[in-house]
This record gives structure tokens, sequence and C-alpha cells, in this order.
């Protein structure tokens, strides 16, 4: 999984979110390090909605602009699980290995 | 209306003042928000129609979002204060923005228009296929190697080493000035295209520029549509339309060279390379990297596979190649991944293989007439082979996920996979 889809799942985690507010949250979680544009954010979230692991919600009229919010679903929510607890072992065995962390109790 | 005066006037004028600037701000404000807003449609109008339809609003809101919090910059939306700030600096800072922006757009949708084309050509097997994550690796790790050796044979093909050398050698013989044909236009550019595009981690570009040199590479062949073209029974032609092909498989399926150098690393890379080189040099000619030092043999104006093995370094030259060959393969069998990139790998190679042992033939028994043991090329030989292994390899682990989703189905929870599933687990298998 690629750092911007995972961090776009990370910020649909924690509940739905329309384009510009995911925007933000990544830029947010990720300490402004990853900031999406438009086009990415875009293609990322047409590729999620393929793969089945984002999808639209409710829409919102703001401004007399559509406001369309994303949400993750239980297989989004599961894939990331799965990619958190690969980079947890990894960053473990680096860690052990660097000598930093007390490593696994 | 921006006098350095304003500081001596009646605090009614100076409020006067200050709204009449603030509207001028807002005027320009909206004014760049018009124009940004035709421009961003422009630039949309290049998405996919079902994707227009569906998200060109919502993406025009989000762009013009960024853009007003930009404008306002980090300190908020005081328009007024900070438009006497908007000089040089923050100009050119906007100007950035907006080329990043719409390179980014482009970007987008080059990648929607990729995956909903994917989507048409790709059957859903092939998704599945690599959803597996030991393929997904193999055919990353194959989406490095495969644009090396597209450009090592491209190369070596074209003696493009070789008329440096000899043009810094000052030898006469230059084969780029002999001939190029319309035919060697595929390679000739695909090639280095592939190479450059991969490099830049733009995967799906360089997907379809594999695709198109392969594909052109074939077209060349059409009757009446290029001059000089090889045949389709070379093995050269053959190893470069399956190399293409590969190489598209690889970059558009896979996650790409990011993921297959991490796995390869920059050590097995330069190896690859190396061997790569070892392998152009020597099927071609020693001279296809160093130039000539003496005249070059007669019959080099034309050259197709035959004639190219005249000057080769004969008998040691082939032992070497069957030697990097062999232990390639040996180096692959180890881990789960490299195994399934010697299988993937070998669907191109087996062209070379007929290549060489053509060579082999030649050195030991001398010219080809038609007598000497040797395996023809021939477009059945080059091709089905080659073919049959890929259906194996699609059939071989499409059984071994429906034996793994069967086995969890009848255990009613999967404690052990078969040989094929992935990690993540198969998207059958999420039964509950």
């Amino acid at each position: 999984m690629q750092e911007p889809t995972f961090l776009i799942l990370t910020a649909l985690a924690a509940g739905a979110q329309h384009g510009y507010g995911i925007m933000s949250d990544v830029s947010r979680i990720s300490d402004g390090r990853v900031r999406l544009r438009a086009g990415t954010l875009y293609a990322a979230l047409d590729r999620l909605k393929a793969d089945g692991l984002v999808t639209s919600d409710k829409e919102e009229v703001v401004d007399g602009r559509l406001r369309r919010y994303y949400r993750i679903t239980d297989e989004g929510a599961q894939q990331l699980a799965v990619e958190v607890e690969r980079l947890r072992a990894n960053a473990a065995v680096a860690a052990t290995r660097l000598g930093l962390a007390g490593g696994t109790a | 209306m921006s006098t350095p005066g304003d500081l001596q006037n009646s605090p009614a004028e100076r409020q006067h003042l200050a709204g009449q600037r603030a509207q001028h701000a807002e005027q320009r404000a909206a004014r760049r928000r018009n124009r940004l807003e035709k421009r961003y449609r422009r630039l949309l109008a290049l998405y996919p129609r079902d994707h227009r339809r569906e998200h060109a609003e919502e993406m025009v809101d989000v762009l013009l979002a960024v853009a007003a919090t930009d404008i306002a910059g980090p300190a908020g939306a005081n328009l007024g204060g900070s438009a006497r700030g908007l000089r040089p600096a923050a100009a050119a800072q906007r100007l950035s923005r907006d080329v990043a922006d719409a390179a980014d757009l482009l970007a987008g949708a080059a990648r929607i228009h990729g995956r909903m084309v994917l989507a048409r050509i790709g059957p859903r097997w092939f998704t599945r296929l690599v959803r597996d994550t030991r393929w997904s690796d193999a055919l990353a790790v194959l989406s490095v190697i495969t644009p090396v050796l597209l450009l090592v044979a491209a190369l070596a093909d074209f003696g493009i080493p070789q008329a440096v050398a000899n043009a810094a050698a000052g030898h006469p013989y230059s084969r780029i000035a002999a001939t190029y044909e319309v035919s060697d236009l595929p390679l000739l550019v695909g090639a280095p295209l592939v190479t450059v595009l991969a490099c830049l981690r733009l995967r799906r570009l360089a997907g379809m520029a594999a695709l198109a040199t392969g594909i052109g590479q074939l077209a060349v062949g059409v009757p009446g549509s290029a001059l000089a073209f090889r045949g389709y029974s070379s093995p050269a032609v053959a190893f470069t339309v399956l190399l293409a092909g590969a190489a598209a498989a690889a970059l558009l399926l896979s996650p790409g060279p990011a993921r297959g150098l991490d796995l390869l690393t920059w050590w097995g890379a330069a190896l690859v390379t190396l061997g790569a080189l070892i392998l152009g040099g020597f099927s071609v000619g020693t001279s296809a990297w160093f130039g000539y030092t003496s005249a070059p043999p007669p019959d080099l104006t034309s050259p197709s596979i035959n004639s190219l093995s005249g000057e080769v370094a004969g008998l040691p030259a082939d032992l070497l190649i069957a030697g990097v060959l062999v232990s390639v393969g040996v180096a692959c069998l180890r881990t789960p991944v490299s195994r399934r990139v010697l299988a993937l790998l070998a669907i191109p190679v087996i062209p070379y293989a007929v290549m060489w042992q053509e060579k082999l033939a030649v050195d030991l028994l001398g010219p080809l007439n038609g007598t000497t043991a040797v395996i023809h090329s021939s477009v059945p030989l080059l091709y089905l082979p080659p073919l049959l292994l890929a259906f194996l390899i699609v059939a071989g682990t499409q059984l071994a996920r429906w034996r793994a989703t069967g086995h969890e189905r009848a255990e009613g929870r999967g404690g052990q996979m078969g040989p094929a599933s992935s990690p993540p687990g198969p998207p059958g298998a999420v039964s509950a």
C-alpha cells in the first residue's frame, strides 16, 4: 500500500469526510509532510472506490456547491488493519536491530 | 488609494479608504477566482466523461478552496492586509503552485484514463492474480529488470556504444551512419522512453510506452508497412516483442519499480545490469560495447543474427552466456518471490535461448547452411512456449486459489492457505 493511499484510508478511518477535509487531514496526520493535490486525491479515491475500499457517503450543498463525503468500507478498514500490522512488525524488527526500543517484552 | 499619506487622514476618511481597499481586494480576488475556475475546468475536461460528470464540481470546489487558503496565506483570510504584500516572491510561489496543480490534474486524468482502459482490457482473473503479493512483488521486481533489459537490447542491437567508441577512437565504421530502417523505430524510441519513464516512477506511462513498443514492433512486420523488417521468425524480434510485453505487464499490474527496487536492492539492480551488459555484449559481438580496433568484418552492413556471430568471441562467449543464464536461474531458486521472477522472466528469455543455441551451433559447426544440427527458429518455436508458460502461470495460480478458497470454506476458517493465496487474504474469502 502506497503512502498516500494509507493516509487517505487513515483520514477516513475516523469518519466520513469530503475531499477538502481529506486533504487537510492527510496533511495534519503526516505532519505537513504529505500534501495531496486534487488530481492525486481524486485519482486515489477513484482507485479505492473501484477496489471497494472506500465508498461515497452523503452529499451536501454548501454555498450552491455540491460537497460529497467519502467513507471507508469494512474491507477498507480490514486492509488498513493488515497494513498497520505489517508496518508495526517491520518497525519492531528495525527498532530491535538498531537497539532502539526494548523490542518485544 | 494606498498612499503613504494614509495616516494623516481623519478617522472617517481612513475608514472609507480601508473600505474601498477591501472592496478592491475582494473584486481582485473574485476575478482571480473566476480565472482559476475557468482554467481548472479546462483541465478537468481532460478527465473521462463518467468521472467528470460525477466529480468535476467537487474537484473545482476543492481546487478553489485550496487556492483561497493559499492566497489568504497562513495568517488567515485578511485579504486587505496581505494584498499589498503580493509582490514578486508571492507571485512566483503562486505560479509554481498553479503549474504543480495543473501537472497533478493531468497526471490524475492520465491515471484514471489508464485504469479505465485496463479495466476494459484486463480480465478479472489477472487483477486477482496480481492481488497475490508474491506475484505482484515478482512483477514489481520485473518492472525494474525489464526496462534495463530492453535498454541494453536496444543499445546492443543498434550498436550505439560501438558508434560512440568508434567515433572516439576515430574508427571509420559506424552502424549509426550505416542504416536505420523504419522498422527500427519502435525499439529505438521505445526502449529509452520506457527506461526514462520507469526511472521517473511514472509507472503507468512507462507501461503504456512498453505496450506501444511491443505493438509497434509487431506492427512494422505487417506486409508493406516498413522496410527491412527482420521477420517474426527472428529470435531478436520475438525477444524484444515479448520483453516489451513483459515490461508492460510488470509496470501496469504491479506496485511498480519503487517496490521492485526495494526488493531487489541497488546491489541486485547493479548485478542485473552487469549481467544484461555481458549478455548483450556477447550476443551481438564484443565490439558492441568497445568499438573496433581494427577493420570491421565485411558482413556487418546487414546485421542479422547469422552474420553477427561472425565476429563474436566464439565458443567462450557462448559458454559465458550460458554461465550467466544458469547462475541467474540458480540464484532465483531461493525464495518464493524470486522463483516467480524466474518463471516470468523465462517468458521473454525463451527466444533469447533460441538465439543463443543458433549462435552456439554456428560457433561449433560453422555457418548455417540449413543442414547443421540446429533447432531453426520459427514462429511457433519462438512464440508458443512463452505463451504456454504464461498460460501455465495464470492457470496454476488460479487453480491454487480455487483450492485454497475451497479448503477454507470446507474448514470453516482458513487455517492454512494454498500455495498461491495471498497474505492480505483472497477477496472471496471474507465470508465470516
